[in-house]
């Protein structure tokens, strides 16, 4: 019962007008940043952290969550409408979505995309609700040696499943691992890696590497693309609405890709990309005309688009019972919750149940939001496609700049977060996944931490991480996500797609 | 592929540096039975570890014999590394010139090089956003951007209290 009036108090936090104000700004700014193309949830929840400094957690992180759920919901209208998606999350969407716009249906694609995306968002809310609580309860009995075990699994997870090769990922992980040990060691006080860089004493901003790897680098993939010559924007016309006949083939779809999304998203690494094309596939596999696949089919698009927002609502089930995130925007968000002080995890729905619930209530709202923000509205939206895309690119730089900038006030990590971007174009270039660097950055620390305590309890045994069946099982299953690629070559050809997680 | 077996090479040559670097640091054992090494010291070798994957999976897809046409080309190249060098050189007078100038001169270049041909749209957008992120995030967020050394921190100061007095005006014309 307890819970049930902290989750009911959460509804008092979320529908306070400070609360829903920010819920819609978080909304509107991410449905922006989803229809933005050369931009994605990770890139834009970095860029807009410096907005929110001085505001309450709450709100803070409200408006957040708002921008990472809204961007998901955004990338389809792109991929719709110019056939490029903006998000790796939204490729599947593009297949038969841009097919149907030429036919002179985007108003039905758009709209059950909107409906879909509704539908399962709000189930995945729920679902989100529901296994929160037994979640965080588990997680309380965590030691850090468990800790350390299922921060291994994550890492593991994500490094297996983004990307075509596991050892590019494990390289990724391990470059982020690297990235965090940079700095003053909490523990014995002896810098590290600082190379007598004052500035480097509190390692590597979190934001510097972010803004340099999601926003640089992806502005200097785009610009490379946008000399290549110009996609043609297809005109919305027609009711944003679907005919009986849509809604019937829609909706079963929409259901399957919802419970799809929602436990992909749970999943770490799995993640929304991997649920929009195992929602197509679905699709394609169950469909009486699997042919007409690519040529404009609507469960080709109410599929992968339901999945796709359940995956966000399933992959905050982590970030907030566990403190774990599962994909690169995700853990962009747990940055976010850090430098506002506050770590995720079980402890949180002790400590600060009015956050948490506030927070979770206020996606409920926010996706009622999303869904008038992407039809009656969409048209509006619609017109940023126009921007041209040299100047949207050089804007976004500068952005990146006052973001970068505005944490310290220094020139040097300005410089750093060039330097990543760099980083970031060249590993897009060789096919290396940026979002375990970044995940694994985020836990870095903490996982840094739990090894050493749980080394310091056992008074320096490493058999503590076989001690207990968690551990064992995590440890196996984390062992299983690495050798899986390499047994299932269906799998791989599976994931052969899109290059990136949700970054 | 060549360049999976450069990745590699990059690896080991990393994991030797980081692994150096580890075993300079200094310790005092004070409590800590692990001291600051220890992990360090395993992400090293877990690196060198990732790095062999990685040859044996290239060996696996030589096998499989397919290469694709490389990507992109040297004039992608030069565009890539002029833009950075442009935002190197734009960060590097941050501070001096102030965000203001900066800015707007760091957009215009860029834009005519990428939005060709539309003078006006660029010159008016290099100026406005320069203009208007100031006044956001300096004057409304109460964020602070650079304001670059005297003379050109004028001009900061000056949109600076230009915008209070625009406020002081709307205010005193609401009534508040």
């Amino acid at each position: 019962m307890d819970t049930l009036s902290h989750i009911l108090h959460g509804f008092n936090v979320a529908l306070m007008p400070i609360n829903l104000w920010y819920t819609f700004l978080g909304c509107f700014m991410g449905t922006i940043i989803g229809i933005l193309p050369g931009i994605g949830p990770a890139a834009g929840i970095g860029l807009l952290i410096p907005i929110t400094f001085g505001m309450d957690p709450t709100s803070a992180l409200i408006m957040m969550a708002g921008i990472y759920y809204g961007a998901m919901y955004g990338g389809s209208t792109t991929s719709i409408l110019i056939n490029t998606p903006g998000e790796a999350s939204s490729v599947m969407t593009a297949l038969d979505g841009y097919q149907m716009a030429k036919n002179g249906r985007a108003g039905a694609a758009l709209a059950v995309s909107a409906i879909g995306s509704f539908i399962a968002g709000t189930f995945g809310i729920i679902a989100l609700t529901l296994l929160a609580v037994p979640l965080a309860a588990i997680a309380l009995k965590f030691g850090p040696a468990e800790y350390f075990c299922l921060m291994l699994f994550a890492l593991a997870a994500v490094s297996s499943l983004t990307g075509k090769s596991a050892a590019k990922g494990i390289i990724s992980t391990l470059l982020g691992l690297m990235v965090a040990t940079i700095g003053i060691d909490l523990q014995s006080g002896q810098p590290r890696y600082t190379m007598g860089v004052p500035e480097l004493q509190d390692g590597v901003g979190f934001l510097v590497v972010v803004v340099g790897m999601f926003a640089i680098g992806e502005v200097f993939s785009n610009l490379e693309e946008h000399i290549k010559g110009k996609a043609e924007i297809i005109r919305l016309k027609g009711r944003l609405w679907l005919t009986a006949e849509e809604w019937r083939r829609s909706i079963l779809p929409i259901i399957r890709g919802g419970l799809i999304g929602f436990f992909k998203g749970v999943l770490p690494g799995a993640g929304a990309t991997i649920a929009t094309m195992l929602s197509y596939t679905v699709e394609k596999r169950i469909s009486k005309t699997p042919e007409k696949f690519g040529t404009g089919m609507i469960e080709g698009v109410a599929g992968p688009e339901a999945a796709n927002n359940a995956a966000t609502c399933g992959a905050m089930v982590p970030l907030l019972t566990l403190g774990i995130p599962g994909s690169g925007a995700t853990a962009v968000l747990m940055g976010a919750f850090i430098m506002y002080g506050i770590q995720p995890g079980p402890l949180l729905f002790e400590k600060r149940p009015d956050l948490v619930w506030g927070l979770v209530d206020s996606m409920y709202i926010g996706n009622i939001m999303l869904l008038i923000l992407n039809l009656p509205l969409i048209g509006l939206f619609v017109r940023i496609l126009y921007i041209p895309t040299g100047i949207l690119l050089s804007l976004i730089l500068a952005i990146s700049a006052i973001g970068v900038y505005s944490i310290n006030g220094n020139t040097l990590e300005l410089q750093m977060a060039l330097m990543f971007g760099v980083i970031g174009y060249l590993f897009r270039k060789i096919d290396i996944p940026l979002a375990p660097m970044v995940l694994a950055l985020v836990l870095g620390g903490i996982m840094e931490q739990s090894f050493r305590q749980a080394m310091t309890i056992s008074g320096a045994d490493p058999k503590v991480f076989v001690g207990s069946g968690i551990c064992v099982t995590l440890l196996v299953l984390a062992v299983v996500m690495l050798v899986l690629p390499v047994v299932l070559p269906r799998l791989r050809a599976m994931k052969a797609g899109p290059e990136d997680l949700d970054s | 592929m060549l360049i999976d077996r450069i990745i590699g090479v990059a690896a080991l040559l990393l994991a030797a540096v980081y692994l150096y670097a580890t075993a300079q640091i200094p310790t005092l054992e004070i409590g800590d039975p692990l001291g600051p090494k220890a992990f360090p010291r395993l992400l090293g070798i877990a690196l060198i570890a990732a790095a062999i994957l990685l040859f044996v999976e290239t060996l696996k897809a030589d096998k499989a014999a397919e290469d694709k046409a490389p990507r992109g080309n040297l004039h992608h190249l030069w565009l890539i590394g002029g833009v950075t060098a442009w935002t190197a050189l734009y960060f590097g007078v941050f501070d001096l010139a102030g965000y203001l100038v900066a800015t707007t001169i760091y957009l215009l270049v860029l834009t005519s090089v990428f939005n060709r041909g539309k003078r006006m749209a660029n010159i008016l957008t290099s100026v406005l956003f320069a203009l208007g992120s100031y006044i956001l995030f300096v004057g409304i967020l109460g964020v602070s951007l650079a304001k670059g050394v005297p003379p050109i921190d004028a001009i900061s100061t000056g949109v600076d209290s230009g915008w209070k007095s625009a406020v002081a005006v709307a205010k005193s014309m609401f009534g508040r």
